[in-house]
């Protein structure tokens, strides 16, 4: 149940940490896992300004910056084909740009199945887990 | 117009012949129209009326006009003397197809069997087509053939609740890591949603499971 207004976090590594939804794509509902969508970014991760290879890796997106991102983890409860019932324990995406790749190069945490019936599969190859 | 007395003084003489006249009292009389009288009784017509009196009869009269007896079905078999529990029929139709043996069931009936899977109990589901999932236990639907069971587990640290039904066809084992370590009074263990009394993640119970089972198996073969 993403919608306006709705923050999420990110959980990409291009420097974004919160997010707020403010439109949701080709739908008229709210947006579940595997949806696209625009967000404001709200937080920016700290830069690790130690970090390797400098500024190359550093945020890639600043506060302020509107996005488009998928969907890949909700709060509310999604059934399957099979009648299995998922839920995760928060609301998560990922920004994406225009064409639809993402814009970090790694993701940490468990993303949902829907995003291969949804052709995100660069995002689930990315992804640690999925349930 | 009554001419006033002043002007003519006889003039008032004129209205006084007039009351004269006689005025016929309205009250006590009677039209023949407001006259009560006996409805007419309805004169049947003979019974053996010879047929060419027929014609002067009015047509919604005549014999062939007569009103004809409405026609009774009779009411179709009922369904529900056929057979008395639809449902609970479709149910046993249902779970000997998806549960020939009755394992799964026995399974999760905690309310009969005491060696079944319990709330609080930690359990390993392997899918036909997927990861398998581990997680707590927290309630058990016992629905019929729409049997379900809710577990919960910490991915990533990120909670993830997974609810699947018993007799999917796409569940292929579902197996007790570890019975609950302390007796539970509840049958729905939402409480566990909550920081204080979330369990976390069962991963490193399910791996110890995992490699306990697979050196048993391995010892097994030789």
């Amino acid at each position: 149940m993403i919608q306006l207004k709705t923050l999420l976090t990110c959980i990409d590594n291009s420097g974004a940490s919160v997010v707020e939804c403010v439109n949701v794509l080709k739908k008229k509902r709210p947006a579940t896992i595997g949806d696209r969508i625009v967000v404001v970014v709200q937080k920016q991760r700290a830069a690790t300004s130690e970090g390797t290879s400098g500024t190359a890796l550093a945020n890639k997106v600043r506060r302020g910056d509107i996005r488009h991102a998928v969907v890949v983890r909700v709060k509310k409860e999604l059934q399957r084909d099979d009648g299995t019932v998922v839920r995760f324990g928060d609301n998560a995406c990922v920004l994406v740009n225009k064409a639809g790749d993402p814009i970090g190069t790694r993701m940490n945490g468990v993303v949902g199945q829907e995003l291969r019936g949804k052709q995100w599969s660069k995002i689930l190859s990315l992804a640690p887990v999925h349930v | 117009m009554a001419a006033l007395p002043t002007m003519r003084p006889l003039g008032c003489l004129r209205s006084l012949l007039k009351t004269k006249e006689v005025i016929q009292p309205q009250l006590g009389r009677r039209f023949l129209s407001t006259a009560y009288s006996q409805r007419p009784q309805r004169v049947p017509l003979p019974q053996s009326l010879p047929e060419q009196f027929l014609s002067q009869v009015p047509v919604r009269m005549r014999p062939e006009n007569a009103p004809k007896p409405i026609k009774v079905y009779t009411p179709p078999p009922s369904a529900r003397k056929a057979c008395k529990d639809a449902v609970a029929k479709v149910t046993e139709t249902q779970l000997e197809t998806l549960d020939p043996k009755g394992e799964r069931k026995a399974l999760f009936d905690y309310r009969r069997n005491p060696r079944s899977i319990k709330p609080g109990d930690i359990v390993r589901v392997t899918f036909k087509n997927g990861d398998p999932f581990n997680g707590v236990v927290l309630s058990i639907k016992l629905r019929g053939i729409d049997t379900s069971f809710l577990l919960r587990n910490e991915l990533t640290r990120v909670a993830v609740e997974l609810s699947v039904k018993v007799f999917n066809p796409n569940v292929q084992s579902v197996e007790i890591v570890q019975r609950a370590q302390r007796k539970i009074r509840r049958a729905r263990l939402y409480y566990m949603r909550s920081r204080k009394h979330d369990r976390r993640s069962v991963e490193n119970v399910v791996n110890a499971y995992i490699r306990q089972k697979k050196a048993f198996m391995g010892g097994g073969k030789r």
